[in-house]
């Protein structure tokens, strides 16, 4: 039973928002400075662990930013900030496995984009080094119940299917709140970013604005050139991490590029291999193999048509929104909706992530939409929680709700994938985290707007 | 059941969408470049969509005439348009007229390159209008009253359409972002006595909302797109919710093949970001396009002696679980879920065949010519006009030289 | 290629070796001294305006046919050719084609409206890419190989047109033979072709879409029509009245309007198809479609608007060097399919229509192509129309040729068969009544060893330094080579080559300061790379030649593509 100590939380929501707004994000008095609770239990939720079947009537206790208890007979500790969620349910928070977040607020503006290093080979950059706390988009998309990602970044442009065929940076996972990137990161270095090289038969001429068609033989010995260039930079590495191991490093000239490199070669940082046609990622696929990377694949519009090798070599993959287009004018309309069931049902683990800032709030629609074309709804839940965070290595850490366990997680008042479906209550690090965004602030404003007098 | 979803703006079965290289590019007619073979037209069809607002594009102040079409997969493109419905005219506003955001190399930048100079734009092709009109009419008025020999005024493509704009005769479809440009379209449109119908994008329409709603001019939106670009980074998904509570009519739009599969899912985004109740949300892409486009009379509602334009959903269609089953338009079924599911083997075996038919014919002439010689073979009947299911490509392969 | 150093240092040796060109070149030679009249005696005559008629006599008199009979008398002054085992079929018609213009001038703008000539167009009234007022006529060049080699391929007749815009000038009827340029002309101008193709993409000016090309086509047709009208109020009252603008553009149109120019109008799938007869509608003119391989699709609708049409010759294929992971869609498969099927159904539906060679460069493959139409259903008769009598009644020349007929141009071409059959070869052939006998093209004395065909990048050094131009070369079964030479100077057909054993050899022919010149690239073949000599005018340079696929790809030992 309820302590009488707890502090009970009860609507309404946008003024308790509003005040959870002024308290963590407003400038606090010099010496003012109130801490937030650290324990938070919420009750009486339907609660959707991921880690078993659903709990009825549940409770869930956060203490310092962990998951202390989940059940269904579980005590509210004392001092607990309590929210009663009658009628709510609870789930893990969304990770969005790929985006920008933080790296490009305004596309279209150069000067907010930091997403894409120029020159082909920066395996050295660090997304988290740019990520902008202060984004717009981290709000906005928290509001629809993502709590954490994975900022990308991207020589070549994630829509593009590559582009120069070469390491990109490395990706971070981050929490959607913190005062400071310190503060939001999960993993600094979750994965090094490859776009993988097309054999480019048709090219874009940006003089005249107009397609060219290259012959296949000239394309095929681009891509070779690529593919060769690569090849060359991992024997590089190999060789710089030997000599870093026999302490022979100060007879190199020290390598930032090489250094980088090195847990990659080692296999202990993954590789999110950007690629989309089957050609490429079986390339990819054979490539990674041979060189002995842990490979993820990200993209994957016809990853269906290499399920087996996906398999057969335990390669997951970051699934691009469902609801696009296929390639091919006879592929059937709705090839890229029943795409997720395939892989389900051929045991390929995938995640589904919004590869995008300004689109990052379809993931759960997206998820939904595979469901609707065969996948179960289990599975799809999965591919936005769980599944991204066991992909990237972090699924001890994130993912379900399990005690000890960061506490990332959402009270809902229905399906989270559901487009109807309201956020009620975020939680980032066991912290109640405010729903206020731009889009909220300027709603109220306008829907506050006297009428116009004419 | 639901009527058939009509997209105010979308881009679909056109084999050109811009003529980017003038700021008034009034005299092209996207109606000449119809393309009844695009691919995403059948896939829209699939969508649930039956009606579509065939745009240009934004690239200029004054772009190209505009046409509604149903989306009748299979038939030629002289049987696409919306018979009757009002032909429109495209307008742009903001970044993309005065192209912010590139820029050709190796030439000076194209006026307008401001909002300033976009409205001048309009207004100097008005005023042209304006005079083109009267030359015509003292024209006309001098042969009415029987003087013979005159040189009549030249035609002009790019005249005629504004002409018509302010005879009521074409709607203005007008591309716009932010506030001021929406409000600047405004007054020049009561300077020369025309109406807007309806804005476009019109991401900031929330904020003139009542603007809007007494100059009766309706707004077409997106759900959820922003930040895109400068003009797009106050726009908000409560806008259509916001403008709908103002007294707009608003509807939902594409402009993008594939978000046009699922429009229904977009408008029920209203309900969550702006309490729309889920009638007022299905209105986004059913009546209330029809209404702006004039088309309302037969389309957008299911009733008695409308035409049977319906698409038919296995769920609530507000909601992300429905799938299209089946989309009628005229009363005929042109998407059958079920039937397409069926026919996909039969196209993968028809290009088997043909593959291995072609390979040959390349590989082997002289032992392919021995059947053929046969003087008794007949010519080959024509070939079937596609029909909606057996083929989701008819051909358009093979440009002219 | 550049050549200025040829120049440089080899006038004077270049008026000995061009001489020698001359005479080392021609596929078909002219027989000096000009017989003026002729007898086919004994020949299977096909007339095409009648039944064939068996053991028959032709007289060609002074550049006409004066009789054709069983037993026509023969006069005395006649050479008499002995034509057992020979038949006769009218001169060859290719219906549209740039034979007689040796290159097209650089598009946009060119001469045209523009105010100044750098600026870009600004709408119709600057009329972009227009040259109407050019003419095939007026622009033939005898040094064109191709008028030899198309006359040795049965073709006495071309409807020829300058290219390059959206309205590249008129199209005249030239006969494939003469001493001046002027002696080709037949009629002219007999039509207007269009080109929708805009350079491409943004930043060109106006029009830069198919939207805008079909605007400003629409908008220059009532242009013309108004400059009609203006010009003929203004002359019968010019006073107190302003008077209406000269416009080159309307003039010329007007001018060829009036003398019922056809239209040609671009259009070859299903879509262009039907577009394009709703253009003719719109535009009220005289109009007539050129492409229309798609027609299988749509025959009986262009038959229901009398609408003739000139078929394209080159049936889509597979792309050489695709990418073999694309796959064509059905629709391209069903195009690629049917397509040659198009004839047969034109003919079915009543359509008139006439065949051109299009983007075949080399001759013989013009006659192959049909034979195709022939195997999907055409009946030979209609083919041999569409080379003839159709193609000259479209243009409106069939009073003077496109059969055999007492009075009309001796115009004829003589084979040792059937006309489409595979062995069939042409003897000879008479254009406005002058003999050519019809040598075999250059042929491999040895069987050729390996396949030559492909893209080819071609090396080579000049004393300005090193140099790459590209040979798209395609081989048939028996050795022969055709296909092009594209240097920075421009794309050359290659007009005869070869592949015999491992020598290979390939001319074409380029315009230079002096005029037409030979540029022969001979040298052997060992299956993967070309070494040899290149030779201009006398003057020769080493060049090696390699596929840019074939480059050594080490790389695919390490996740190379499949």
């Amino acid at each position: 039973m309820r302590k009488r100590s707890a502090t009970r939380l009860r609507t309404p929501l946008y003024f308790f928002n509003f005040l959870c707004f002024v308290c963590l994000f407003s400038a606090p008095a010099a010496g003012a400075q109130s801490q937030p609770p650290s324990v938070y239990a919420i009750t009486h939720a339907k609660i959707f662990t991921l880690a078993g079947s659903p709990i009825e009537d549940g409770t869930l206790v956060m203490r310092d930013g962990k998951i202390a208890a989940v059940g269904a007979a579980v005590e509210v500790p004392a001092g607990a900030q309590v929210i009663d969620a009658q009628g709510l349910q609870v789930y893990p928070g969304l990770f969005d496995a790929v985006t920008q977040m933080g790296l490009s607020e305004i596309s279209a503006v150069n000067a907010t984009v930091d997403s894409a290093e120029t020159g082909s080979y920066n395996p050295d950059v660090v997304a988290a080094t740019a990520v902008s706390p202060s984004s717009e988009h981290i709000p906005v998309t928290r509001a629809s119940g993502i709590t954490e990602v994975l900022a990308v970044p991207a020589s070549g442009g994630f829509d593009f299917g590559g582009g120069p065929g070469t390491p990109g940076g490395q990706a971070s996972a981050i929490h959607l709140a913190g005062w400071t990137i310190d503060e939001m990161l999960i993993k600094k270095s979750a994965a090094m970013v490859l776009n993988w090289p097309q054999i480019q038969t048709e090219t874009f001429d940006f003089a005249t604005f107009s397609r060219r068609e290259k012959p296949y033989t000239e394309a095929k010995q681009e891509y070779d050139r690529q593919v060769k260039e690569l090849t060359d930079w991992l024997d590089r590495a190999r060789h710089y991490a030997q000599a870093m191991e026999k302490g022979s490093v100060s007879k190199y000239d020290r390598d930032l590029k090489l250094e980088a490199l090195a847990p990659v070669i080692r296999g202990e940082l993954p590789v999110l291999v950007f690629a989309n046609r089957a050609r490429d990622i079986r390339n990819a696929v054979e490539f990674c193999d041979k060189q002995r990377l842990k490979m993820i694949l990200a993209g994957g519009e016809e990853a269906y048509k290499a399920k087996d090798v996906l398999r057969s070599k335990d390669i997951s993959v970051v699934l691009r929104p469902m609801l696009s287009f296929p390639p091919d004018e006879d592929d059937p309309y709705d090839r890229e909706l029943t795409q997720p069931a395939e892989l389900a049902a051929a045991g390929v683990k995938f995640a589904i992530a919004s590869f995008d800032n300004s689109f990052a709030r379809r993931l759960g629609q997206n998820a939904a939409n595979a469901v609707a074309h065969g996948l179960s709804y289990e599975e799809a839940l999965r591919s936005v929680t769980i599944n991204p965070a066991q992909i990237l290595g972090l699924g001890s850490q994130i993912g379900t709700l399990e005690q000890g366990k960061i506490a990332n997680l959402i009270v809902t008042n229905g399906d989270p994938l559901e487009l109807t479906t309201d956020v009620k209550y975020l939680f980032i690090k066991g912290q109640l985290t405010p729903l206020e965004n731009k889009h909220r602030r300027l709603y109220e404003k306008y829907l506050n707007r006297p009428k116009a007098s004419n | 059941m639901i009527p058939g979803i009509i997209d105010c703006h979308s881009h679909i079965a056109a084999e050109a969408i811009n003529e980017g290289s003038v700021s008034v590019s009034s005299m092209v007619n996207m109606e000449e470049v119809l393309d009844p073979d695009d691919i995403d037209i059948y896939r829209d069809l699939a969508g649930g969509v039956t009606s579509a607002n065939i745009l240009h594009g934004s690239a200029n102040s004054i772009g190209g005439q505009t046409l509604v079409i149903k989306l009748r997969w299979g038939q030629p493109a002289s049987k696409l348009p919306f018979e009757g419905a009002m032909p429109g005219i495209k307008f742009a506003l903001g970044e993309n007229p005065k192209r912010s955001n590139f820029s050709i190399p190796g030439q000076p930048r194209r006026y307008p390159a401001t909002r300033m100079g976009v409205e001048e734009t309009i207004r100097a092709a008005f005023s042209e209008a304006r005079d083109y009109k009267k030359a015509w009419d003292d024209y006309n008025k001098r042969v009415a009253a029987g003087e013979k020999n005159l040189i009549p005024p030249r035609r002009d493509l790019k005249l005629e359409p504004l002409v018509e704009v302010l005879e009521g005769k074409r709607y203005v479809h007008s591309h716009c972002y932010r506030e001021d440009e929406i409000l600047m379209l405004l007054r020049v449109a009561k300077e020369f006595g025309f109406k807007v119908r309806p804005f476009q994008h019109v991401l900031e329409g929330y904020k003139v909302a009542d603007e809007l709603a007494s100059a009766g001019v309706g707004a077409s939106t997106f759900s959820d797109w922003w930040a895109y670009k400068v003009e797009a980074y106050d726009a908000i998904p409560s806008n259509a919710a916001l403008m709908t509570r103002r007294g707009v009519i608003v509807s939902i739009n594409s402009d993008d093949a594939e978000e046009a599969t699922h429009l229904n899912q977009e408008a029920a985004k209203s309900m969550k970001y702006g309490s729309l109740s889920h009638d007022e949300a299905l209105k986004l892409v059913t009546l209330n396009p029809a209404i702006q486009l004039g088309i309302d009379k037969r389309v957008g509602s299911i009733d008695v002696g409308k035409d049977a334009d319906l698409a038919v959903y296995n769920h609530d269609p507000l909601s992300a679980y429905a799938v299209v089953q089946k989309t009628l338009i005229d009363g005929r079924v042109y998407f059958d879920r079920e039937k397409d599911i069926a026919n996909r083997a039969e196209i993968e075996k028809e290009k088997k065949a043909l593959t291995e038919k072609l390979k040959q014919a390349e590989k082997k002439p002289e032992e392919k010519k021995a059947p053929e010689k046969k003087p008794e073979e007949k010519p080959k009947p024509p070939a079937p006009t596609p029909t909606p299911t057996a083929a989701q490509g008819a051909a358009t392969q093979g440009g002219v030289r | 290629m550049r050549l200025k150093l040829f120049r440089r240092c080899a006038f004077a040796l270049c008026m000995v070796t061009s001489l020698l060109l001359l005479v080392r070149l021609p596929l078909v030679r002219a027989q000096g001294g000009e017989p003026q009249y002729f007898a086919i005696r004994g020949a299977k005559v096909v007339p095409v305006s009648g039944p064939p008629i068996e053991d028959a006599t032709i007289v060609v008199s002074r550049g006409i046919i004066t009789a054709v009979a069983k037993d026509a008398a023969i006069p005395p002054e006649a050479r008499v050719i002995d034509g057992k085992d020979l038949t006769v079929y009218p001169g060859l018609v290719d219906a549209f084609a740039d034979v007689g213009i040796p290159a097209a001038p650089p598009s946009g703008g060119e001469g045209g409206g523009p105010r100044r000539s750098q600026e870009q167009a600004r709408g119709p009234q600057d009329r972009p890419a227009s040259t109407p007022w050019r003419s095939g006529a007026d622009e033939v060049n005898l040094s064109d190989k191709r008028i030899e080699s198309w006359r040795n391929g049965g073709f006495t007749t071309v409807i020829c047109a300058p290219k390059g815009g959206f309205f590249p000038g008129e199209a005249a009827v030239l006969n494939l033979a003469g001493e001046r340029a002027g002696d080709l002309v037949v009629k002219s101008p007999v039509a207007i072709p269009l080109s929708f193709q805009t350079s491409g993409g943004f930043g060109g000016g106006f029009p830069d879409s198919l939207l805008g090309v079909l605007a400003y086509i629409r908008q220059v047709w009532l242009d013309t029509d108004w400059s009609i009208k203006a010009q003929a109020l203004y002359e019968k009252n010019p006073r107190g009245v302003a008077r209406p603008r000269y416009d080159r553009t309307e003039a010329t149109l007007a001018e060829a309007l009036e003398n019922h120019a056809l239209v040609l109008i671009p259009a070859n799938n299903t879509v262009q198809l039907r577009r394009a007869i709703e253009l003719i509608e719109r535009w009220q003119v005289k109009g007539a479609i050129y492409g229309g391989q798609m027609g299988y699709e749509v025959a009986p609708e262009i038959a229901a608007k009398k609408l003739p049409v000139l078929v394209d010759l080159k049936w889509p294929d597979a792309e050489k060097d695709a990418d073999p992971e694309s796959k064509p869609s059905l629709r391209t498969l069903r195009f690629r399919d049917r397509s040659p099927s198009t004839p047969a159904a034109l003919a079915k539906a009543g359509v008139k229509f006439a065949f051109y060679s299009s983007s075949i460069t080399a001759p013989k493959n013009i006659l192959k192509a049909a034979k195709k139409s022939i195997d999907a259903g055409l009946s030979p008769d209609v083919a041999l129309r569409a080379f003839t009598l159709s193609a000259a009644e479209i243009f409106g020349v069939a009073d003077r040729l496109g059969s055999i007929e007492n009075g009309k141009i001796a115009n004829l071409v003589v084979t040792d068969g059937d006309l489409f059959g595979e062995k069939t070869k042409i003897k000879m052939a008479f254009v406005d009544g002058r003999l050519f006998e019809a040598h075999e093209p250059e042929k491999p004395k040895d069987p050729s060893e390996g396949d030559i065909t492909g893209k080819w990048k071609l090396s080579y050094t000049t004393p300005e330094g090193p140099e790459e131009s590209t040979a798209d070369l395609m081989m048939d079964k028996d050795g022969t080579i055709s296909g092009t030479i594209t240097s920075h100077r421009g794309t050359a057909n290659i007009i005869s080559g070869y592949l015999s054993a491992d020598k290979f050899s390939l001319t074409s022919n380029i315009v230079l300061d002096q005029g037409p010149t030979d540029v022969m690239f001979t040298g052997t073949f060992d299956g993967n790379s070309l070494k040899g000599s290149i030779t201009v005018l006398g003057m020769s340079l080493d060049f090696t030649g390699v596929k840019p696929g074939n480059a050594a790809s080490t790389t695919a030992a390490l996740g190379g593509a499949q």
